[in-house]
C-alpha cells in the first residue's frame, strides 16, 4: 500500500533500506524536538479512530480561556485549547473550532505573542464555514506551532514547554477515556508512550526555578511523574491496566480543569496537594 | 563556499552577542569596525543558511504528494547538517494503526540521501524506500513505515554520497494517516 502510493506520488526509486542496528552512541545521540517528537493530538485521535470510532461529539469541551495574569497557565491553557480544537475538528463542530480560535488568540495577545497570528484567525473562520476540516487541523497545529516560535523568539522557552506539555496531557486524558469506554480497552496501545512521559516530566523538572516553583507547575510535574510512572508498567494483567488508566483519567482531568480555571487554580477542588482525584465534569465520557 | 556548522555556531554566537569578551580578549575593534565584521558575519551565515531553508521547501513539498493519499503532513521539520559517514537521528513517537512518511531533502543536487526508521532499541523497522538523488537543484529520499506498536523510535537521516566533503544542510518532514 505505501509503496503504491509512493509510485503514484512520487514516482518510485526503490533503495535498499538500511540493515545495521544503531550504536548506543547513536542511540543516545538521537535528538528530541519540541515540534518532531512530540506527537500531535491529531496523530493519536488518528489511531484512536481507527481502533476506537469514538464519538468525538460527545467529547467536545466549551472554549473557555482562564481569566489570569499568569503566563504560565495563559501557556499552559494555549496548549489544552488547541488540543480541544483537534477534538472539535474530529467532531467537525465548525463553531466550536471557531469559539477555541478566539480564545486561543485572545491568550496569544495577553501573552504578547500575537503578533504571527493575524492572518490565521480569518484563516480559521474561512476553513469552518466551508467544513474544510483537515485545513482546520493544519491551522490549529500551525496556529500552535506560530505562538511557540514567537515564544521562543522572545526568549520565553519555559513557555513552549508548558504549552506543549499541556496539549499532551489532553490528549492523554481523552485517550484514557476514549480506552476505558471500552470493555476490552481496545485502543490502549495509543497510550503506550512512557518514554515521552518520562522526558516531558523531566523537562518540567528543569524548568528554572521562578517557573517549576509556580504551583500549577509543580502540580504539572507531579501528574507528569506519575503518568510515567503508570504507562511505564507493561505486560500486566487488564483490571491492573484499567485501574492505572482510570488514575491517568482522573490525574488528567483534574489538573486539566486547574489549568483552565480563572480561579486560583491551586484552590481548585480535586487540587489538595496537588494530587487530583476527581474528573472535571463534561469532558469525557 | 562552505563552512562547517561548528564555525557558523560559533559565528552565530558571535553576531548574536552569546560570545563575549573576557579579560583576557585582546583589544576590541572600534564600534564601526565591530558593526561591520557582524554585518559581514551575518551575510556569510544567512547564506550558509540558505540551503536549510530550500530544504524545508523541497521536503514540504515532497510530502505534500501524500495528502492526496489522506496523510497530513506535520508542521514541523528538523534541519540537521550531515555529511558521509556523519548520520543524525531524532526521536519520535509512533503509533501502531498510523502509517506514517519521513521525507528528508537537500537543496544539493547530486547528494544520496537515505531515511531510515529504527525502533528504540535500535533495529531498523521494515517498510518503504524512496529516493530521488538526480532531481533538478535537489536531492531527496523518503521512509514509509507502519508500526505494528506504539512507543519511541528513531529516525535517521544519512547522506551515502555526496559531490563534496563538506556537511549539507538538509530537512526531515513527515506525514501520518
Amino acid at each position: 500500500m505505501l509503496s503504491m502510493m509512493a509510485a503514484q506520488g512520487l514516482g518510485i526509486g526503490v533503495l535498499q533500506a538500511s540493515t545495521e542496528a544503531l550504536s548506543s552512541l547513536q542511540k543516545e545521540g538521537a535528538v528530541f524536538t519540541d515540534s518532531m517528537s512530540i506527537p500531535s493530538p491529531g496523530e493519536v485521535f488518528a489511531a484512536l479512530n481507527r481502533s476506537n470510532r469514538p464519538n468525538w461529539a460527545t467529547l467536545v469541551a466549551t472554549a473557555t480561556a482562564p481569566t489570569t495574569t499568569d503566563r504560565q497557565q495563559m501557556a499552559l491553557a494555549v496548549g489544552v485549547l488547541a488540543a480541544n480544537g483537534y477534538i472539535a475538528v474530529e467532531a467537525q463542530d465548525g463553531q466550536q473550532v471557531k469559539n477555541i480560535g478566539k480564545e486561543i488568540n485572545s491568550l496569544a495577545k495577553s501573552l504578547g505573542v500575537s503578533q504571527s497570528l493575524l492572518g490565521r484567525g480569518n484563516s480559521l473562520m474561512e476553513f469552518a464555514d466551508h467544513n474544510e476540516w483537515d485545513s482546520l487541523a493544519d491551522e490549529l497545529e500551525a496556529t500552535e506551532n506560530e505562538i511557540k516560535n514567537t515564544m521562543v523568539d522572545q526568549k520565553d522557552h519555559d513557555l513552549v514547554i508548558l504549552t506543549s506539555v499541556a496539549a499532551w496531557l489532553r490528549g492523554i486524558e481523552v485517550a484514557s477515556g476514549v480506552v476505558l469506554a471500552d470493555e476490552g480497552l481496545k485502543g490502549a496501545s495509543a497510550l503506550r508512550q512512557s518514554e515521552l512521559a518520562s522526558h516531558l516530566a523531566a523537562q518540567i523538572h528543569s524548568l528554572p526555578g521562578h517557573t517549576s516553583e509556580q504551583p500549577l507547575v509543580v502540580a504539572v510535574g507531579k501528574t507528569m511523574d506519575s503518568i510515567a510512572s503508570l504507562l511505564n508498567e507493561q505486560n500486566i494483567p487488564a483490571e491492573k491496566e484499567r485501574i492505572n488508566l482510570q488514575k491517568i483519567l482522573e490525574d488528567t482531568g483534574v489538573l486539566v480543569g486547574m489549568i483552565l480555571s480563572s480561579s486560583d487554580p491551586t484552590k481548585a477542588p480535586g487540587a489538595a496537594n496537588t494530587t487530583p482525584s476527581v474528573t472535571h465534569s463534561g469532558k469525557t465520557p | 563556499m562552505r563552512i562547517s556548522p561548528f564555525v557558523l555556531l560559533i559565528l552565530g554566537c558571535f553576531s548574536s552577542g552569546l560570545l563575549t569578551a573576557t579579560a583576557a580578549s585582546p583589544p576590541k575593534p572600534s564600534t564601526n569596525q565591530y558593526s561591520n565584521v557582524v554585518s559581514a558575519l551575518k551575510t556569510l551565515r544567512e547564506t550558509e543558511q540558505a540551503p536549510s531553508i530550500e530544504a524545508r521547501r523541497i521536503a514540504l513539498e515532497t510530502a505534500n504528494a501524500f495528502t492526496n493519499e489522506g496523510f497530513r503532513v506535520r508542521d514541523g521539520e528538523w534541519s540537521p547538517w550531515i555529511s558521509k559517514n556523519a548520520p543524525a537521528f531524532l526521536q519520535v513517537t509512533l503509533f501502531a494503526g498510523n502509517r506514517y512518511w519521513f521525507v528528508a531533502a537537500t537543496s544539493v543536487p547530486g547528494t544520496k540521501l537515505r531515511v531510515s526508521v529504527y525502533s528504540a532499541a535500535g533495529k531498523p523497522i521494515k517498510g518503504e524506500q524512496w529516493q530521488d538523488p538526480q532531481g533538478k537543484d535537489c536531492s531527496r529520499a523518503a521512509a514509509g513505515v507502519a508500526p505494528e506498536q506504539s512507543g519511541e523510535y528513531i529516525v535517521g537521516v544519512e547522506m551515502l554520497d555526496a559531490p563534496g566533503t563538506s556537511p549539507v544542510g538538509s530537512c526531515l518532514v513527515y506525514a501520518y494517516q
